[in-house]
């Protein structure tokens, strides 16, 4: 055991001298990004590393998305093993600040970045921010939008001359679009993720926020009429069940196979699935396919995002160079202006610069849906927040029956609202 | 000299056994976090517990399972055995191997293969479901439905070790008790009763304890298992000291639940192993 850590420090050893002597900075990166947004990551690292040829390599690992990638950065920073830059999501940035796990990134970066609080949507850069000071640098919003297939929708003639779905100005209207898709003989008119109680906490959430609804006064929980609209929001969607008029304990994988198979005709999910309608739809094995913002069920449009940032681990223990520091900026910065490419991915670029641009503006599906973006709601800044998170989890454990019509909207309310508090 | 040679175990023992669990008993008198000390607060972290929905859900449901695996896993390896040992050479070899062979699997595949066998939309168990014009089942998503499926693929992953013991202790019976026992004109049923299920007793002992340990500490499956379905409602022990601990930064409310499971742990097959010895000693 012994032999094996001085054979580890040898080769560390020797690595930082092969470094030095090329006087070139590697930077350790790890993400979480391992679907079709990966792909185009991977794409971003490798131009990055061929136009800083002979200064800086990013040397890129990516890990499992979700608790096993929080689980990892939170004890591996305690040790001193985490990474030199990190991709996180900002709802998880308040349990990390409380941990201590996150370098904070000072006005003296920023200004080196070339960046500022100007450049981003206020909701975004207030998401990255906690007691006045910023902990991560934001890359994306990803908020979830409505997938429809133009081609059946077309034939049951519920697109408007503008080739969007019918019927997204109200409750009614929609579910009247959802009936007419059913009497087309429409297997499935929605398909919605509802085996997965951690994925739909977005739809609901998005529909709380449609009727001014929080998740948090101050400390508590649902107060005073949050319950209420939460409540809606999960009738809303059990009615659909029980109309037969949206998939049942469909999950993640399946909810797009059903869309993608031609079996649903509309499916709420996040934009970056985007990218695996593009590939398959250039390869010619997908029908025409377009991306709205959500309908508005109640009284407002709203969408819950939630945010890709890069952030900084504090390794315990190990003083970062300032050499290593800015090659860091650097790889933030650098990305975040060459993000354009990042929106084929289907995020919404968080630099502003990226999303005033022309050729952003000329965009599709992004073009139609990025009006969402003065809508956004993010997740209550809780270290209880945020995906992968506690509330997460009791939510979940609520939705799941409910959406299947194996609970009433209700009693679930109740029950959230007391395992919330007790939390 | 002894000492010397049992001095690298005893060290590396120490080290990392017996250092982190007086270090768990004192954590969970704090209020620490995950990472990092914390300050004492005496017993609040157990007298939380008693309140706690949460913990009375995973207490619950680890009992269950255990229920669930224990008995019927040892029984359906002993039968799979006695099975095995009738069975002569190649094939002998052959079947075993067939039953041997999900236990190397990781958990994860394990996983895989059931998720997509009872996946509610394309699980090949549901065309079946179909076929036999009764209504779908979402296995992992209700609740009635998760302990009893995991159960039952944790004994399909899990029996092929216990087959391998019962196997080694059905050969160590001598083959000329059977001889006496069929002069005897013993028939299938008490040579059975009267001379493999007592002399396999010590066997079956072993076995049982061992499950019993093994799946109070169930965690891997049942994590697995509900991801995105219903966590709340499948809790166990083990993965509600990883919500406390690894969720909510907790961790000394986390280290309260392990040391309650520690000695449960301890109590029960202590329990379970004298139980089977002394029932087992007086049926000889």
């Amino acid at each position: 055991m012994l032999n094996l850590k001085g054979l580890a420090a040898g080769i560390c050893v020797a690595t930082a001298l092969v470094s030095s002597a090329a006087a070139s900075e590697t930077v350790v990166w790890w993400d979480f990004l391992s679907g079709g947004d990966g792909v185009r990551m991977k794409q971003m690292i490798q131009d990055f590393n061929k136009e800083h040829e002979g200064q800086i390599t990013i040397d890129a690992t990516t890990l499992e998305w979700g608790v096993p990638f929080y689980s990892k950065v939170q004890t591996s920073a305690a040790v001193g093993e985490a990474p030199d830059i990190m991709t996180y999501h900002a709802s998880r940035i308040p349990l990390a600040v409380e941990q201590g796990i996150l370098t904070e990134v000072t006005s003296a970066d920023w200004q080196q970045m070339g960046l500022g609080k100007n450049d981003y949507a206020d909701a975004t850069w207030d998401a990255v921010t906690i007691d006045g000071k910023q902990y991560a640098v934001p890359l994306d919003t990803h908020p979830v939008v409505l997938y429809y297939n133009k081609d059946i929708l077309g034939k049951a003639g519920l697109l408007t001359e503008n080739g969007v779905p019918k019927g997204m100005d109200s409750r009614d209207g929609f579910t009247a679009t959802l009936q007419a898709l059913k009497a087309a003989g429409v297997k499935y008119p929605l398909g919605s993720v509802t085996a997965d109680g951690n994925f739909m906490f977005r739809t609901i959430y998005s529909l709380m926020g449609q009727q001014d609804g929080v998740l948090m006064s101050g400390d508590e929980f649902l107060a005073g009429d949050n319950a209420e609209k939460l409540q809606n929001a999960l009738a809303v969607l059990q009615d659909w069940t029980n109309e037969g008029l949206q998939s049942t304990y469909t999950d993640y994988p399946a909810t797009v196979a059903l869309f993608t198979s031609g079996e649903a005709a509309m499916m709420i999910n996040g934009v970056w699935e985007v990218p695996t309608m593009t590939d398959a739809h250039a390869k010619g094995k997908l029908f025409e396919w377009g991306a709205v913002e959500l309908p508005v069920i109640f009284d407002h449009p709203s969408t819950y995002a939630d945010s890709h940032t890069f952030a900084i681990p504090a390794n315990k223990g190990k003083e970062m160079s300032k050499a290593r520091h800015d090659a860091v900026l650097e790889v933030m910065s650098w990305i975040s202006r060459n993000s354009l490419f990042w929106a084929t991915a289907g995020h919404i670029p968080a630099y502003g610069p990226v999303t005033n641009s022309a050729e952003y503006k000329a965009m599709e599906p992004n073009a139609t849906y990025s009006s969402l973006t003065a809508n956004m709601i993010f997740d209550p800044k809780s270290p209880k927040a945020g995906i992968a998170g506690p509330i997460f989890d009791v939510m979940s454990s609520y939705f799941v029956p409910t959406l299947n019509g194996e609970m009433e909207p209700a009693k679930a309310v109740e029950e959230i609202k007391y395992e919330l508090n007790d939390l | 000299m002894a000492v010397l040679l049992i001095l690298p175990f005893v060290a590396i023992y120490g080290l990392v056994f017996i250092y982190p669990t007086i270090k768990m008993f004192i954590l969970s008198f704090t209020d620490a976090p995950l990472i990092g000390a914390g300050d004492w607060v005496g017993l609040e972290n157990y007298e939380r517990l008693p309140r706690d929905r949460r913990f009375h859900t995973a207490l619950w449901n680890t009992f269950y399972f255990v229920a669930l695996t224990v008995i019927p896993g040892t029984l359906v390896a002993l039968v799979i055995s006695l099975g095995i040992n009738r069975l002569k050479g190649r094939l002998q070899s052959l079947v075993l191997a067939l039953f041997f062979l999900p236990y190397i699997l990781p958990v994860s595949v394990v996983y895989l293969i059931w998720d997509w066998t009872l996946n509610f939309q394309f699980g090949i168990a549901m065309h079946l479901f179909d076929w036999a014009g009764a209504d779908r089942i979402p296995v992992f998503k209700s609740t009635a439905w998760f302990m009893p499926a995991v159960g039952f693929v944790t004994i399909w992953w899990t029996a092929g070790f216990s087959i391998l013991l019962f196997l080694a202790g059905r050969r160590a019976i001598p083959e000329e008790i059977y001889e006496a026992a069929s002069l005897d004109n013993s028939g299938s049923w008490s040579t059975f009763s009267r001379v493999t299920w007592p002399l396999m007793w010590p066997v079956t002992a072993l076995v049982s304890t061992i499950q019993l340990i093994l799946q109070l500490k169930i965690f891997d499956q049942v994590y697995l298992f509900s991801q995105g379905g219903r966590p709340n409602d499948n809790l166990v022990l083990v993965y509600y000291v990883f919500q406390r601990a690894f969720q909510s930064n907790q961790g000394g409310r986390a280290a309260a639940v392990a040391v309650v499971l520690f000695v449960i742990v301890i109590v029960v097959s202590v329990l379970n192993f004298q139980l089977t010895r002394l029932s087992g000693g007086r049926r000889k």
